[in-house]
């Protein structure tokens, strides 16, 4: 029975870590990029290129350059 | 030009609070922000995925009776199966076909390469925990930590060829290059895979008379025992699809800002030269030369 | 195509002739890697007649690594590559005659790697031809992943140490097959023992040999 408690909580231990990794580096880079584009993240789009629907479609996922 | 001012807080430190890129003169492209309903999108998986998992646990660990022939082991066939799925064949397979997808030109986009490389990333996870299930599964099965049957190598050769993906990628290059680089080698991994199960299967077959060391469950799984099983591979998957968002959209705000690195450091620069407490009010500060890029949508 | 390929496998081979890495470096790491192993098994020649196979090809492994590293290197300075494609060459060609090249070489190495392992081993080849056959079709298997690999990671400062840890895993089949006809043909076995073994390098080798031709060109561009 100790092997199956190793097992699990390894397994789900290890997906546990990284998620929270994957979560905090995402909070570290929307920072890093909402430091940059202002407190207003539509401010940078308004500003930015113009789309045919208005400047907040620009804003959508996933950003495709084609 | 701008065609809005922007005020600039006058509180003695230039640097605390850069110009937003608005009141600059610089033009990039609106960083990757997920729509509203992206974001909902994630969080409901996300709840889903810990849910399902929780759900699984419990069953697994509590309401689910042993096994008649493996005794408690059984519990780690809840999960192992799970995440060997998702590894071998979920994570794979898309990175696979999404690499295919970025080579092929009709479908060329940057999205493919970055879905590829977030489903490698954490298909690496998912691989390590296939290992290590597997074997300590293993070792009171068979007695052994690891044996050399084709499914256990094929996975460890697929770690190993995941790792080299990630080291690849590493190495600073142009996105579209980069992308290039790593689709050929998933590509080239994917075509090996199936040689080396095949190989490997082969080679003990024949020399070691079939040690049959049946990475296989127990065929009779029924009840609450299956529905547990099913349980923990519609988790794991869900749990993989999370992981696989969230790595995308790391992927995605990590090519922005490296993208855009010159022009945002210009933006610092900015900040820090234009200087604060003349005015309130900034108008366009002057760029840093004459070939500055100003036209330039900094794209990749 | 062919003409390229024969153009730029004798570029490559006349470098090598002139500068003779191979020959002076790459061969006689293969005989320390050999005395290495010879030192890891230990004085029992039982054990070091049975493992020699195996270490045969993990010899020509490091070899190979060492080869294409060579291979790739030759192209780097001075702006050759650059040269190579604007001068037209068919990329595909350009491919044939990279992995001819790194081809030969590896076959020579080969022969002396194997007349190192029955002296220095003790090992007894009771089915010669077996050994040839499938040292020729490992051979073509490496030197074509090994061009594919090698191109990819062209011009990247870090290809010494990512182009093993590509290309390793990628050859393993050679070597599970190259092992395996070797010790049938030391124990003189029944043929067919071996020739299922030949038959996965055949396919192995056509598989990449086609990979390569279709897609040096392409990969190229990543440089």
């Amino acid at each position: 029975m100790r092997y199956v408690i190793a097992g699990y909580v390894f397994v789900l231990g290890l997906l546990a870590l990284y998620a929270v990794a994957l979560v905090w580096r995402r909070i570290r880079l929307t920072r890093a990029v909402a430091r940059v584009t202002g407190p207003d993240v539509t401010a940078a789009s308004r500003s930015g290129v113009a789309t045919i629907d208005g400047p907040g479609a620009a804003v959508t996922a996933p950003a495709e350059h084609p | 030009m701008t065609d809005e001012l922007t005020t600039i807080p006058v509180d003695g430190s230039a640097t605390a609070h850069p110009l937003p890129l608005a009141a600059t003169n610089i033009r990039v492209s609106p960083p990757p922000t997920p729509s509203a309903t992206a974001r909902r999108t994630e969080r409901t998986i996300g709840l889903l995925a810990l849910v399902g998992t929780a759900a699984t646990v419990w069953l697994g660990l509590w309401v689910t009776p042993p096994d008649k022939v493996q005794g408690d082991l059984v519990r780690l066939v809840y999960i192992h199966p799970g995440v060997a799925w998702v590894a071998l064949y979920l994570a794979f397979g898309l990175a696979a076909v999404s690499s295919l997808l970025y080579l092929w030109p009709r479908t060329r986009a940057l999205f493919w390469d970055r879905l590829a490389a977030a489903a490698v990333e954490v298909g690496v996870v998912f691989n390590i925990c296939t290992l290590v299930s597997g074997s300590i599964w293993g070792k009171p099965t068979w007695g052994v930590w690891w044996a050399w049957d084709a499914r256990l190598t094929s996975t460890a050769v697929l770690l190993v060829l995941f790792l080299g993906y990630l080291a690849l990628r590493r190495v600073p290059a142009e996105p579209e290059v980069r992308a290039r680089r790593s689709a050929f080698v998933a590509l080239f991994a994917a075509v090996d895979i199936p040689i080396i199960h095949f190989s490997v299967d082969w080679w003990n077959t024949l020399h070691q008379g079939a040690t049959v060391l049946n990475a296989n469950l127990s065929p009779t799984i029924h009840g609450s025992m299956a529905w547990t099983l099913l349980l923990g591979f519609v988790a794991l998957t869900l749990v993989f699809v999370w992981m696989l968002l969230v790595r995308y959209r790391i992927g995605a705000l990590e090519d922005w800002l490296a993208a855009n690195e010159l022009d945002l450091a210009l933006v610092e620069r900015q900040a820090e030269g234009v200087g604060v407490g003349a005015s309130g009010v900034v108008a366009a500060p002057p760029g840093p030369s004459d070939d500055s890029p100003t036209d330039r949508v900094g794209v990749a | 195509m062919w003409r390229d390929a024969a153009l730029v496998a004798g570029k490559d081979l006349r470098i090598e002739g002139r500068s003779r890495v191979a020959l002076s470096q790459v061969a006689p790491f293969g005989i320390v890697a050999l005395v290495l192993f010879a030192f890891a098994l230990g004085p029992d020649r039982q054990t070091m007649a049975k493992g020699a196979p195996g270490l045969f090809w993990v010899a020509v492994l490091f070899c190979t690594v060492l080869a294409i590293q060579r291979s790739v290197s030759v192209e780097s300075s001075d702006g050759a590559s650059d040269g190579l494609r604007l001068s037209g060459i068919d990329p595909a060609g350009l491919y044939l005659g990279k992995a001819v090249a790194v081809a030969a070489q590896l076959v020579v190495l080969e022969a002396l790697l194997g007349v190192g392992v029955v002296l220095l081993y003790g090992a007894h080849i009771e089915v010669p031809w077996m050994i040839v056959v499938s040292c020729v079709l490992g051979t073509i298997g490496l030197a074509a992943t090994g061009t594919l690999y090698g191109a990819l990671s062209s011009g990247l400062r870090v290809r010494e140490t990512l182009l093993p840890f590509l290309l390793l895993p990628i050859a393993a089949p050679v070597l599970l097959a190259g092992t395996r006809i070797w010790q049938a043909a030391m124990a003189g076995g029944t043929p067919s023992d071996g020739t299922q073994w030949l038959r996965l390098l055949v396919v192995f080798d056509a598989v990449y040999l086609a990979i390569g031709v279709v897609l040096f060109g392409p990969i190229q561009e990543t440089a």
